[in-house]
């Protein structure tokens, strides 16, 4: 029997009524939390248009669309993402992974419309009523990431085991450093339109993580057949539009692509390559200069079966990058790699041929189907200012090739060089360990027009020269070489205050109150490289089609007015090896479409 | 098994046919002395959609069959189609009312496999959410059981107190249903500003509710007399069906995977396992409400030491291609219906094998709710489906 | 730890191979199809694995078997143990455990509808559980695409089209390169 408490204690209910009703009086204007997951909302101008919000979607619901006012462009793929509402479930994991932190989700819930086809928008491009509302999800602070933002520390040797020997400086990643670094790639496929080569850069990442270290080779040697070379020294623009690089440390692509090249012996490439059996097609293709244009354009020719013959003036093969590009930077062993690899699909290389001299461009139309020529740019420019006709000023470009030639080279205790390129820091760096060797001690010092923050070098290459004891002083401008009794006493500098005008042209300006003096013994021009075009003979250049400023017009297969004759490298465009690489490569096309349409 | 003491069956039961020997009779629907009632899909006996295809004989029940599936989305094959970071969202949905437990098994048993950490700050976070959704889930389950025997204000105020429950889980994870806030690796927040005070309101105002509900529903005689005696769980039965949590505890068999098998920071709070001694459906329900004001202690006691600051995510590898170790593994946790597990295996690739949920419903609402219903009236039958404490999407997922 | 979690007293007997020990309350073993009913008797009755807490199967078509996993837990010592065996993809059949726990027919009733393995004797085996007029392969094989079903069998919604980012970049920034 159940008690009189258990009769009378439930209408202690009743004292309800006398109570607020607990109703949210206005449901429809109730504002969601600040964290809640609301619509999406995206910073059109931020966002890159990579597509990692549409690989992370679990449902297919985002796709990317053009949007009509954003162009494609360098690092910007021109698309935004349009979300499907029907198949959105909010969960914002597209949120958390945006590279660029555009895309994010207010705290608004409420869309009520009778047309379902408005439940596709395109967020930031439609434009809704909580677009500027701060509320909503954002990615999460706390170290909450989804994929790695920091790059994996690539090892150096440090100053004091470096200044004295040009032994290399990157030590290379190992296995364990290149997974780890390759799982932070978010295949978005940005980086292949920047690079001049289009090299399948998403492609060759995932053979790293897949551990499949012959695919990664296959996949380079499709766009690149100088991936050593390029792994050490490229300029990596990929790198400047990685789209991981918004928000952390871009990928260190060139050095994953050294790791694969690094890891396949040499001996092993025909197989890899499945270049072991190689027909000839009958066809002789004659190349100038053993540059990376030179040697791309004969790899490739060699693959479609013709016979390549390259001329090269110097006594090893690589051009600029052997003998412009210092040995703890590039060594030579790399280069060797690289070289002997093409030499094995056939292709023959005459060393200490000039043409011009010991051969001319009118037999080499005579003895071979096309000619291509690389011969790029290894002229040294002058400032022409008064006292640069001194024996003791030189060009750096003559030094450099003269370190490799094992020529001697004028060290001096004082050094002055005048530029600020990548070129300038190499002169400064290989001077730097000459004096180390020589003297024991440094005294070599870099003058550019640029500023610290405008100067054309690699900033790495900068802090790495003050490392190795050389100064480094931008932002002046040279005005003469002070002689005494015949020898250099130093150089006259005056303060630049710009560079460039407003429409980007070269105008330097210059405040004439501040002045300095760099005291030198020797001082070495490097502002900038010149092309020697005296080996075309006066009939066949009258014949050539020109621009206004000296260099050869080619065609989009690098085919200049002279139908048998292609250009391609420095001359044309760069100066830069991977652009080399790449106009080999379409010129070697171009010779083919050539010689098929005969 | 015991009968109902209160409605005089008729223990003269020559009149009734014999009994074989699972206990079942040889139903023969020619004869016209039995029905066929179906109950469900949608009815307020049931925590979702289920329904049973009743045999009774006059208002008995006689014999029982569940019908399952009307919830079935193919989960487990789905997540073979989808990367393990892809599977996350999805995962909360396996068990509508109670998500929390699905993103929190799939989550660690994905740390195991592939030998990742959980940083402090995360696991008390883990810990209070979990807390959180057994406090939701009791909440509701209080209306479903009144409810079902015709309470139906009760229902309104303990929805009304998981609503609050609700705008907790909304400032904390961004969501109030489904909070995909578990992720592999840790926690997708820390606590916003003025948690801590709101969410002691918001336990306040349930530890003022609760008094009231104690007073309205379980001194009721009108709840006495329609729950005491019923539905009877024999303790020999646990293991036989699998019977795990407040369904077994009313039995007296202390079974707490949070103390059995301490996970996250359970072993760093203060409880006992809540247990209830005649195992009928008054003691269940006594034990939920115990259990409820247990989990309020718990969540106040974490609350007083769950960090402000601090990493909440260990560092995984790149979601997008995370390729997991192979092995296998189970992981457990205590829902508010009993021991909720996840059993993956995986095989070294981006994708999982096999991930098999196992909802406690599974045995409670299929098997031994086919076997305790026999003999019980029709009006009975709804108070005793919700008195296992059912949650349908968690049995065909 | 106690015997209990290396099972060398009864290995022999029963042939349990690849004993893993995935936590320090779970041990993973396996065990010839023959043998596994014996042995997880053996396991409730003598070594005090009580509790059965599921049955499920996964599907290995690559090697052409499915494997069945008993995951049982002794509730007083608060261990687990798997006992997974390996049955045939073809000719998928394994002796019934209903008679050890009455719960054990819903998960073979589940496991015949899914994956097409027979549980001999087992009450309601053949009657579906969870689908309804199902007339393809037990879905959760591997070899049962659902993608392509849905495709087959539902329409999506017209006008979804996506690009590619790398694609498009070609197209409008070097479209005649190759």
């Amino acid at each position: 029997m159940s008690k009189i408490n258990d009769i009378l204690s439930p209408f202690t209910a009743w004292k309800n009524l006398v109570k607020e009703p607990v109703t949210i009086k206005e449901p429809l204007k109730r504002e969601a939390a600040p964290r809640y997951r609301g619509f999406h909302k995206n910073d059109i101008e931020t966002c890159i248009g990579c597509g990692t919000c549409e690989s992370i979607c679990q449902n297919a619901a985002i796709d990317l669309v053009p949007v009509e006012g954003i162009e494609t462009k360098d690092g910007d793929s021109g698309l935004r993402p349009r979300i499907d509402y029907g198949r959105c479930c909010w969960c914002a994991l597209c949120v958390d992974m945006c590279t660029t932190n555009s895309l994010s989700l207010s705290n608004h819930f409420k869309w009520v419309d009778t047309d379902p086809e408005v439940f596709r928008f395109t967020p930031g491009v439609d434009k809704k009523e909580w677009d500027n509302e701060e509320a909503g999800w954002k990615k999460p602070g706390s170290n909450y990431e989804l994929y790695s933002k920091e790059r994996t520390h690539m090892p150096e040797l440090k100053p004091d085991n470096r200044d004295k020997s040009f032994i290399e400086i990157v030590q290379g990643y190992s296995k364990e450093q290149a997974m780890e670094e390759a799982d932070r790639c978010v295949e978005c496929g940005i980086c292949v339109a920047t690079c001049p080569a289009h090299m399948g850069i998403p492609e060759y990442i995932k053979a790293i993580r897949n551990d499949d270290l012959n695919e990664g080779l296959r996949i380079l040697y499709d766009t690149n057949p100088l991936p050593e070379i390029c792994g050490r020294i490229c300029t990596h623009k990929c790198e400047t539009v990685c789209s991981v690089g918004h928000q952390g440390d871009p990928l260190s692509i060139r050095w994953l692509k050294r790791y694969i090249a690094d890891q396949n012996p040499s001996e092993n490439y025909k197989q890899i390559l499945e270049t072991e059996n190689m027909q000839k097609n009958g066809k002789k293709v004659a190349i100038i200069g053993s540059g990376p244009s030179g040697l791309s354009a004969a790899h490739y020719l060699a693959l479609m079966g013709y016979e390549c013959t390259i001329f090269e003036k110097l006594p090893q093969a690589g051009g600029m990058m052997r003998y412009g590009i210092p040995e703890y930077r590039l060594p030579y062993e790399s280069i060797d790699k690289d070289v002997n690899y093409i030499l094995s699909l056939g292709v023959e290389i005459k060393y200490n041929v000039t043409v011009g001299k010991d051969i001319t461009l009118e037999d080499l139309n005579k003895q071979f189907d096309a000619v291509f020529s690389g011969t790029g740019l290894h002229l040294g420019r002058s400032t022409r200012i008064p006292g640069t006709d001194h024996p003791n000023v030189y060009q750096a470009v003559d030094l450099l090739r003269d370190i490799v030639l094992g020529n001697e080279v004028p060290v001096m205790k004082k050094i002055v060089v005048i530029g600020g390129g990548n070129v300038a820091m190499d002169i400064t760096r290989s001077l730097a360990r000459l004096q180390n060797q020589k003297f024991g001690k440094v005294d070599t010092l870099a003058t550019s027009l640029e500023s610290e923050n405008e100067m054309p070098a690699d900033r790495e290459e900068v802090i790495e020269a003050r490392e190795e004891y050389a100064i480094v002083e931008p932002g002046w401008g040279p005005v003469s070489i002070e002689m005494e009794d015949g020898k250099i006493k130093g150089l006259n500098v005056v303060k630049c205050v710009s560079v460039f005008d407003e429409n980007r042209r070269f105008s330097p300006k210059f405040d004439e109150n501040q002045t300095n003096f760099f005291a030198a013994d020797m001082v070495v021009e490097s502002i900038g490289q010149g092309m020697d075009l005296t080996y075309l003979p006066e009939n066949i250049k009258e014949n050539l089609k020109m621009d206004n400023r000296g260099r050869i017009v080619v065609n989009a297969d690098f085919q200049s007015s002279l139908g048998w004759l292609f250009v391609g490298g420095d001359i044309i465009q760069g100066p830069d090896v991977i652009h080399g690489i790449a106009n080999g490569h379409k010129a070697a096309m171009g010779i083919d479409k050539f010689l098929n349409n005969r | 098994m015991k009968t109902s003491k209160r409605f005089k069956i008729n223990e003269d039961r020559s009149l009734f046919p014999p009994k074989n020997k699972d206990g079942k009779i040889d139903v023969d629907l020619s004869s016209g002395k039995y029905l066929k009632l179906w109950h469900g899909p949608q009815h307020p006996g049931i925590t979702g959609n289920m329904s049973l295809e009743l045999t009774v004989l006059g208002d008995e029940v006689m014999d029982c069959e569940t019908h399952v599936g009307y919830l079935h989305r193919g989960f487990e094959k789905l997540m073979e189609r989808r990367k393990y970071i892809q599977c996350f969202p999805i995962v909360c949905r396996v068990a509508v009312p109670e998500p929390d437990f699905n993103e929190y098994c799939f989550a660690s048993g994905l740390e195991e496999l592939a030998g990742i950490e959980v940083p402090e700050a995360a696991q008390w976070l883990r810990t209070l959410v979990l807390e959180m959704a057994r406090l939701q889930s009791f909440l509701m389950w209080i209306g479903g059981q009144s409810g079902a025997f015709g309470m139906g204000v009760i229902g309104q105020w303990s929805i009304y107190l998981r609503d609050l429950v609700l705008d907790r889980f909304e400032e904390l994870t961004g969501g109030r249903i489904y909070h995909m806030y578990i992720i592999p690796g840790g926690v997708r927040g820390l606590l916003p500003d003025g948690f801590r005070k709101r969410m002691e309101e918001t336990l306040k105002t349930i530890d003022t509710f609760m008094v009231d509900i104690d007073k309205v529903m379980f001194n009721n005689a009108v709840f006495k007399k329609r729950s005491v005696g019923m539905g009877y769980i024999d303790p020999e039965w646990i293991y036989q069906f699998g019977i795990t949590g407040p369904n077994a505890r009313a039995a007296g068999v202390p079974n707490d995977v949070r103390k059995d098998f301490p996970y996250l920071k359970y072993a760093e709070l203060d409880f006992e396992p809540v247990v209830g001694k005649d195992s009928d459906i008054y003691t269940r329900a006594d034990v939920r409400r115990r259990d409820l004001l247990l989990s309020v202690d718990l969540i106040r006691q974490i609350m007083a030491r769950i960090p402000d600051e601090g990493d909440i995510k260990a560092p995984t590898p790149n979601v997008l291609h995370w390729k997991v170790p192979q092995g296998e593994t189970y992981r457990r946790a205590e829902c508010s219906r009993g021991e909720y597990g996840y059993y993956m295996v995986s095989d070294g690739s981006e994708y999982p094998r096999r991930i098999n949920v196992r909802g406690p419903s599974y045995t409670h609402a299929v098997a031994l709710l086919e076997k305790m219903i026999i003999n019980t009236n029709i009006s009975d039958v709804a108070g005793l489906m919700v008195s296992l404490h059912t949650y349908p999407p968690e049995i065909e997922r | 730890m106690t015997m209990k979690n290396n099972f060398e007293h009864i290995a022999q007997q029963f042939d349990i191979t690849n004993v893993v020990a995935q936590r320090s309350d779970l041990t993973l073993l396996t065990v010839p199809s023959d043998k596994a009913a014996s042995l997880i008797t053996h396991l409730r009755d003598y070594e005090g694995y009580k509790h059965l807490v599921l049955l499920t199967a996964v599907d290995w078509i690559e090697q052409n078997q499915f494997q069945l996993t008993y995951l049982l837990s002794n509730p007083f010592k608060k261990v687990d143990v798997a006992v997974r065996t390996f049955i045939d993809r073809e000719k998928a059949e394994i002796t019934s455990i209903h008679h050890l726990w009455e719960q054990a027919a819903t998960y073979q009733r589940e496991l015949r509808e899914m994956f097409g393995i027979n549980f001999p004797g087992s009450p309601r085996v053949d009657k579906p559980f969870i689908l309804e007029g199902w007339d393809q392969i037990p879905p959760y094989r591997r070899d049962f695409d659902t993608k392509k079903y849905s495709e087959e069998t539902y329409f999506p919604r017209p006008g979804r089209e996506t690009n590619d980012p790398r694609e498009y970049m070609k197209k409008k920034l070097y479209p005649n390169e190759d």
